[in-house]
């Protein structure tokens, strides 16, 4: 589709553990079995999971941070998987990343307006101080920063520099992990007010990782809800949040406290923890801390299916909540 | 503990490679240097008759390759050199003969360990009571004078020569004072009140120079323990300053200063070389120096390869304790 | 309310730094009675955790605190250190954000749990390592911890992190503490063990009686389960009351900023969160008068009062206990 930006196809993500003994085999981390997941222009998709659940290791290989074991990664529908080194720059150009913890992803050593033009460079371009001034400007600082470090800023504002400096190169796409997850709640808002004005003026899409679904019902049309390295549920952001079919997504909603004293709840606390991906149960992955497992769940892998009355919401799930 | 197991079996047969490769490489080495061992037997006046046959008698006339299996095989077999009345048996496991000294290497080795092991392991017990200790004062007294004295100590010990402590201790304490004798070996086993007071000044001289490293890293190792959440936890559960640095702190300091305290004691074993010729004891370092100074290569090279023994054996041993030492290790 | 076991007047901190003194609490005042929980919110810098901290004389040697940090009547603050240590984990115990680093990773947890109880049993035939080792198992299980008995001889490396949050919870209690800190206790853990976590820490707190003091800057976890809401902000209070005093009276612009600047998921989202400009000061650049007046949008409606004068906590009329730290006399939003 030419509207696609992003198409993962079938993507695994295994991670080598090496066996210690001769006899015992090689054991492999499955932090993305087999995901499908596509972004459209003017979407922000909200991937959001548990950790474990291999949302991060996803927007990576998303980005072509890491490569996956298998599957297809398209980027404005040219396929990517196999481009390497120099060859991904223009690739880079259109998706870029942010991190969740600005401190460690910006260079100490560098002014920011080294930060800033590193990007540029890589693109081959020199870019002039106006330029920059607008890169800063529109992520709400000013050309006064140009000349600081990182450790003069505040957490807040050094995410707006790591903002700045993935739209440098003009990006089609920002993957966000965590954005907001190590700043204040006061500060927090600021950056997904930023996010959400420059998606309107410049006609960004998002992929947003994170924990908090808060956070991603705010800023997200559509989400995906992963879980030990699978999407059990995705849809209309309001659909799932309002109607979650999957009973992970259900117990996840639930679990989240609301700012209402008294508020009478139904909730699902779920009981044990996430399995190790290096052994997934068989069947459906969520089975073993299902409320509602039955035998059949254990028996068949599923794909994501249609909700009733949706062609839009899919979810992975044998007993569906509606 | 299977895990533990296969480690060590793993880690041994690593070594044993090791060794092989060094072995070889100490060999040649030391068989290229253009010093010929037989020159030095032959005697004088060295005819070169003569010099052919002991050449042929030390197997010397042989390949080097073939001279190298001859020492891998003496090592497990032992080597007979020559034949008849004048043949010299070098019994298994044979790590060379030496011809001046007219003994095998192995035998060599065997006498001169006490004495270096005596030196060190005292001098470590020493150096580690001395270095944690001292180190341990200093992180708890930042910044204060306790700290800048102990810092100041591990600075001196560091910065000296070990000949200049040395000789500076034989002239106080051995001279001056006349409180220790200055020098030669008693064994333990023959009093051991005179092995220990023969082994004070040599010790004392080898720990304060050992000590420094020891009062640096536990220092540092210490402060940066006392700083982690874990520590405010035991002061939260309402346990005493003396436990919370103790048993909190102390403990998860101990791996570093252990790992050092293994490869230092199994390079000291080898030899202490400048602190045995200090202190006239014949320990392992003499017998290395003596040998270069009479070019014996076949103890420079039993000598060299013990030593290197020592230390892979040392690394060995720090690596299982280490996994003991630290839950979070794994030997898989 | 009934008796508080703990009451805390005027606590201030002061750091002595090479840069100067340094205030990190100015002035609090809290209380929290037995079997209810109070809720301390605030932003990285408020001086939240620093309170707790000074409640416990956890603090590091370049800090002087001042004030009464009273237990059951008792003062705290001054107390020699051995006095304290028998205070400190028997009568009152803290539970920290992050428990991979609270837990000690060289001795088992079962070792770490029994640790705690032997510090406080004597030399009494209690405190014998078997009677120790009892208890740690028996409060691993009642912590929810599964085979606890065999669970204790693991390290904890080997525990998830809502395990290890439990583990830390069980050595806090094994004393039966009248009071119990907890700071940040869920934000490290995913939301799904949250709940657990919230939902033990209200059960102990029922069986037990507890008092809880709650460190938080998560709006949803204190609605849930806090009585009473101390905010801070710049190392003062900013406003004081009931848990519906603050979700649904709240009377200074900064609790009012935080409301709105949290976004919820189980409404649709507003168009734009409510955010409060600017961020906030760094400890020791406090003016001489309101700390959040830069950043409050009422300012101008009060003048210069704000940038003069320091607010102090008055009674909200006809709200009873309720309190904020406010020149500005109406309910923001009614202004």
């Amino acid at each position: 589709m030419p509207d696609e930006l992003l198409h993962l196809e079938n993507i695994k993500k295994y991670f080598g553990l090496r066996g210690g003994v001769p006899w015992r085999q090689a054991q492999a981390v499955k932090a993305v079995d087999d995901v499908s997941f596509v972004v459209r222009k003017g979407e922000t998709v909200g991937l959001v999971g548990e950790s474990g659940s291999g949302k991060s290791t996803l927007a990576r290989v998303a980005t072509r941070l890491l490569d996956p074991t298998a599957g297809r990664v398209e980027i404005g529908g040219v396929d990517v998987t196999k481009v390497s080194g120099r060859k991904l720059r223009p690739v880079r150009r259109k998706v870029q990343m942010v991190f969740q913890d600005p401190q460690a992803s910006l260079n100490p050593r560098q002014s920011v307006g080294t930060i800033l033009t590193t990007p540029f460079r890589a693109q081959g371009i020199r870019p002039t101080k106006i330029q920059l001034v607008e890169l800063l400007e529109q992520v709400g600082l000013s050309a006064e920063h140009l000349d600081r470090y990182p450790h003069e800023f505040s957490g807040g504002q050094r995410q707006r520099i790591g903002i700045a400096r993935a739209l440098s190169v003009q990006p089609e796409l920002l993957v966000c992990d965590e954005p907001v997850s190590a700043l204040d709640v006061s500060i927090q808002a600021q950056v997904l007010n930023l996010l959400a004005d420059l998606r309107d003026e410049l006609g960004l899409s998002y992929v947003l990782v994170a924990h908090d679904l808060a956070v991603v019902r705010q800023v997200a049309s559509r989400i995906a809800v992963m879980y030990l390295g699978t999407i059990v549920e995705e849809g209309p952001a309001a659909e799932v949040y309002d109607h979650p079919a999957h009973p992970y997504t259900r117990a996840l909603l639930s679990a989240v406290p609301v700012p209402e004293p008294g508020a009478v709840r139904d909730r699902i606390v779920l009981t044990g923890d996430v399995p190790t991906p290096i052994s997934p149960p068989s069947g459906c992955p969520f089975r073993t801390r299902c409320y509602k497992a039955e035998d059949i769940c254990s028996t068949k892998r599923l794909v994501l299916e249609a909700v009733a009355g949706s062609n839009e919401h899919k979810a992975a799930c044998y007993l569906p909540e509606i | 503990m299977p895990d533990l197991a296969w480690f060590v079996v793993r880690r041994l047969a690593a070594a044993v490679l090791v060794m092989l490769a060094l072995s070889f490489a100490v060999y040649l080495i030391f068989y290229a240097i253009p010093a010929d061992p037989a020159n030095l037997a032959c005697g004088k006046p060295c005819t070169p008759d003569r010099l052919e046959q002991a050449r042929h008698f030390m197997q010397l006339d042989q390949s080097t390759i073939q001279q190298y299996l001859n020492f891998l095989k003496g090592i497990f077999a032992g080597r007979t050199f020559g034949d008849g009345t004048a043949a010299v048996h070098c019994n298994a496991p044979c790590f060379g003969y030496s011809f001046p000294l007219a003994r095998p290497v192995t035998t060599l080795i065997l006498e001169r360990l006490p004495i270096t092991a005596s030196i060190a392991l005292g001098a470590a017990v020493l150096w580690l009571i001395i270095g944690v200790s001292l180190g341990v004062v200093a992180a708890l007294n930042r910044g204060r004078p306790l700290d800048r004295l102990s810092v100041g100590f591990a600075l001196v010990g560091v910065a000296s020569p070990s000949f200049l402590i040395g000789l500076l201790a034989i002239l106080v304490f051995g001279f001056w004072l006349n409180m220790v004798p200055v020098s030669g070996y008693i064994p333990l086993t023959d009093s051991p009140v005179d092995w220990a007071w023969h082994l004070v000044t040599p010790w004392l001289v080898l720990a304060v120079l050992q000590a420094a490293s020891y009062i640096r890293l536990t220092r540092a190792q210490m402060m940066e323990e006392l700083n982690l959440d874990h520590i405010t936890t035991a002061r939260a559960k309402g346990a005493g300053e003396a436990r919370v640095v103790l048993t909190h702190g102390l403990r998860g300091a101990l791996v570093p200063i252990v790992t050092l305290f293994g490869l230092d004691l199994g390079g000291l074993l080898g030899g202490a070389i400048l602190t045995e010729k200090v202190f006239s004891m014949q320990g392992l370092g003499d017998l290395l120096i003596s040998a270069v100074a009479q070019l014996d290569v076949a103890v420079v090279v039993g000598t060299t390869l013990f030593s290197a023994f020592l230390i892979i054996l040392a690394n060995l041993l720090v690596d299982i304790v280490h996994g003991v030492l630290d839950p979070r290790v794994s030997h898989g | 309310m009934a008796r508080p076991v703990l009451e805390v007047h005027d606590l201030h901190v002061t750091f002595r730094t090479d840069g100067g003194l340094v205030p990190a609490v100015d002035g609090i005042d809290f209380a929290v009675a037995a079997g209810e929980t109070l809720a301390i919110v605030g932003e990285s810098g408020s001086g939240k955790s620093v309170s707790s901290a000074a409640v416990m004389g956890l603090l590091p040697g370049n800090a002087d605190v001042t004030g009464e940090v009273l237990l059951d009547g008792r003062d705290l603050v001054g107390l020699p250190s051995d006095e304290l240590r028998k205070v400190r984990g028997n009568d009152i115990a803290l539970v920290f954000q992050d428990a991979l680093s609270a837990l000690n990773p060289y001795y088992s947890v079962g070792w770490q749990v029994a640790e705690a109880y032997r510090l406080h049993h004597g030399k009494s035939r209690d405190a014998s390592k078997k009677e120790a080792q009892r208890q740690a198992v028996r409060m691993l299980d009642l912590v929810g911890i599964p085979d606890a008995a065999r669970r204790a001889n693991s390290y904890p490396h080997e525990f998830s992190g809502g395990m290890r949050q439990r583990v830390v919870i069980a050595m806090a209690l094994v004393n039966n503490p009248k009071v119990l800190i907890a700071d940040e206790p869920t934000t490290a853990l995913d939301v799904t063990v949250q709940a657990q976590i919230m939902r033990l820490l209200e059960d102990v707190q029922e069986e037990f009686g507890t008092a809880l003091v709650l460190i938080s800057h998560d709006l949803g976890v204190v609605a849930e389960v806090a009585d009473d809401v101390l905010v801070m902000y710049a190392g003062r209070a900013a406003e004081r009351g009931t848990v519906r005093d603050l979700f649904h009276r709240a009377a200074h612009p900064y609790s009012l900023g935080l409301l709105g600047a949290m976004p919820r998921v189980d409404v649709p989202p507003k168009p734009r969160l409510t955010t409060i400009p600017g961020s906030p000061p760094s400890p020791g650049s406090i003016s001489t008068g309101c700390p959040f007046q830069p950043r409050c949008a009422y300012t101008e409606r009060v003048g210069e009062r704000c940038i003069t004068e320091r607010p102090e906590l008055t009674p909200r009329p006809g709200e009873g206990d309720h309190e904020a730290a406010c020149h500005l006399g109406r309910r923001p939003s009614d202004a």
